[in-house]
């Protein structure tokens, strides 16, 4: 049985009950699949979650992966272990951490690539605010209950496979007990590692920074590890332990040997496993989603993790002009016109109603030569004026070129893009900085 | 915009100059790109490193935002495409690395084996914000002669690591990954990634 289970992935042998009962009721179904193979002896062992035995006899998990289409390759294991946070169990090999690590990148990358080829000229505030909306946690937490993925009110080995599993907390967004600031504002609620100076939510970032210390959605870093407990102290050749110090990595000459770093320096000293840390529901359902197209990656290689992203976020609609907030748009209208040498934008009046009436409306036009950027309606004529200067500026930053010049990266990548001819993409030197 | 005259004082610092000679940049190019280039032998004239993007892209792949407060244009879109590419290929570099035993499970029965889960273990956030620490990146970009060619502002021109070299020369780095992808396809950035970056650093 075993042997099955690991080598076929999905196991033929195992029949699946569908428990037409409802829930709730995983006493009756293991009850008769007892008497079915009476050699099978439940492995509850120290397991915070569902030994991945339990995966081929779940039909919550089996109808998940019927009805997101998934691969025959991926197994029902895999998929079993997509769903449990590492808030349940911390140690290595029963959660879903390092799959929802690759597949969060992998997500951001595809994600970030369309976006870029597609709308060139996004600023910057608008591409990170885009990532978020496309496979941030919240749009990851909605398309896990759009899958009908429920989550279990407390973890444990009993527990139907087929359910996400965390061990829940107070979401930071939570007001404090007895306090007027929010649990996330806290100052004990400190993240730490991603080295910055200051990283209270109030201290200035810029968004050039953001790149290289925050996450892919421009957030400050919640997932890194808090400091090492007095316990465990580092490998002596663990990065931190010796910050000044440098591997010689490059020299002039490649032929030349270097001593390279020890095997596993980049992997933390013996980890404690204490109560892990709770978790929300909307981030155990965005490491899920993560985690899938992690595991699918891993089990069907690059295609099928292409397609799960083509299939489930490309699939979302985001109205990007919604995410634009111009604080002086005429003034940023005018600089953009100075840089790209077009002529200085004119408002000029191209129609209005009611002016003397209560309700007035002006449509103006902004003009540079006798080429119109943008049109606004307004109740003033300073209000069209500054409409249409927004409008303008919307339609610099939002094109787009034609379909067919657009082509992504990673479609040239790997086994898959050997044949294709790669179309140089635009590239675009930045918004304007007023 | 910018006032015709300077009224406030100067401040007390060497004065600061980035390079604009296209000669050294090119040779930067040359080092970072090393023989990447080659795989795309028939279709540019250059397989060197200055070949491998357009001139303008060139100058402004290594252009910060704090080069003339932004109105040259800047490299942000550029390092954040690089970045997720880097980071992607961070994790398949690891997915490849031999595990420690302290970070494989205990005992194998309880978990899952299957050969396509081999060495996902060795991805967590852990080793990778130790592999792309800012600091190991900067002295990677250094190696290659970055931080000469590199165009930006430092708060203080006499303390450059308080003003935040590191995190330029980091940044310069993916937006270099970044250009590449744009204008040469994801295979070329992704190679140059895992050989010019992630090899130094210790990945293969």
């Amino acid at each position: 049985m075993t042997r099955d289970e690991i080598h076929d992935g999905i196991c033929r042998r195992g029949v699946i009950t569908l428990n037409i009962s409802g829930e709730g009721k995983e006493d009756a179904s293991r009850v008769e699949e007892k008497r079915r193979d009476d050699s099978y002896q439940p492995f509850t062992g120290n397991l915070n979650a569902p030994s991945h035995r339990e995966a081929l006899r779940s039909a919550k998990l089996s109808a998940l992966h019927a009805r997101l289409q998934l691969p025959i390759k991926l197994p029902l294991q895999t998929l079993a272990r997509c769903l449990v946070d590492p808030s349940v169990d911390p140690r290595p090999g029963y959660n879903n951490e390092p799959l929802s690590i690759l597949g969060q990148e992998l997500l951001g990358y595809y994600t970030a690539e369309w976006l870029m080829t597609k709308y060139p000229r996004l600023p910057m505030p608008i591409l990170f605010a885009a990532q978020y909306a496309y496979v941030g946690s919240s749009a990851l937490s909605a398309m896990r209950a759009e899958w009908g993925v429920e989550a279990v009110a407390a973890p444990g080995p009993e527990v139907d496979p087929g359910l996400l599993q965390l061990k829940r907390q107070i979401p930071g967004n939570a007001m404090a007990e007895g306090e007027q600031m929010r649990i996330k504002h806290m100052p004990q609620a400190r993240r730490v590692g991603s080295g910055r100076r200051n990283e209270e939510h109030n201290y200035r970032r810029g968004m050039s920074s953001r790149i290289v210390y925050d996450d892919q959605f421009g957030d400050l870093q919640t997932t890194l590890p808090v400091s090492t407990s007095d316990d465990t102290s580092p490998y002596p050749s663990a990065p931190i332990s010796r910050p000044d110090e440098t591997t010689p990595f490059f020299s002039q000459d490649t032929s030349s040997e270097h001593r390279p770093p020890p095997s596993d320096w980049y992997l933390p000293a013996q980890p404690t496993y204490e109560d892990p840390t709770a978790t929300t529901l909307e981030a155990a359902s965005a490491t899920f989603v993560r985690a899938l197209a992690g595991a699918l990656y891993l089990h069907a290689g690059t295609p099928a993790a292409k397609h799960f992203h083509t299939e489930h976020v490309l699939s979302r609609h985001l109205p990007l002009h919604t995410l634009f907030n111009f604080a002086h748009p005429t003034r940023d209208l005018s600089r953009l016109c100075a840089r790209e040498g077009f002529e200085p934008p004119v408002a000029r009046l191209i129609s209005e109603t009611g002016r003397l009436s209560r309700t007035p409306v002006f449509v103006v036009g902004v003009f540079s030569g006798n080429d119109k950027l943008g049109e606004g309606a307004g109740a003033s004529l300073n209000e069209g004026r500054v409409r249409a200067a927004a409008a303008a500026l919307r339609a610099w930053y939002l094109y787009s070129p034609p379909a067919e010049e657009i082509m992504r990266p990673s479609e040239v990548e790997g086994k898959a893009g050997e044949g294709k001819k790669w179309k140089s993409q635009i590239v675009d030197i930045g918004e304007v900085i007023t | 915009m910018r006032m015709p005259e300077r009224i406030r004082p100067e401040p007390k610092q060497p004065v600061w100059r980035v390079n604009d000679d296209a000669e050294a940049m090119d040779e930067m190019y040359d080092r970072f790109m090393g023989r990447v280039g080659e795989a795309v032998k028939g279709e540019v004239k250059d397989t060197r490193g200055r070949g491998m993007l357009d001139e303008e892209v060139k100058w402004l792949a290594l252009t910060h935002k704090s080069f003339d407060h932004g109105r040259r244009g800047f490299n942000d879109k550029l390092a954040f495409l690089g970045k997720r590419i880097v980071d992607v290929q961070t994790s398949l570099a690891l997915l490849n690395m031999p595990s420690s035993p302290a970070a494989l499970p205990a005992s194998q029965d309880d978990v899952f084996q299957h050969a396509a889960l081999e060495g996902l273990e060795n991805v967590t956030a852990f080793s990778k914000n130790a592999i792309l620490d800012k600091t190991r990146l900067a002295k990677v970009a250094t190696a290659y002669g970055i931080n000469r060619v590199v165009r930006w502002k430092p708060r203080k021109s006499d303390n450059l690591k308080s003003s935040g070299e590191d995190v330029v020369l980091a940044h310069t780095m993916y937006s270099i990954i970044g250009a590449l992808a744009m204008q040469r396809g994801g295979e070329m950035a992704a190679k140059t990634a895992r050989e010019r970056i992630l090899k130094p650093l210790g990945l293969r």
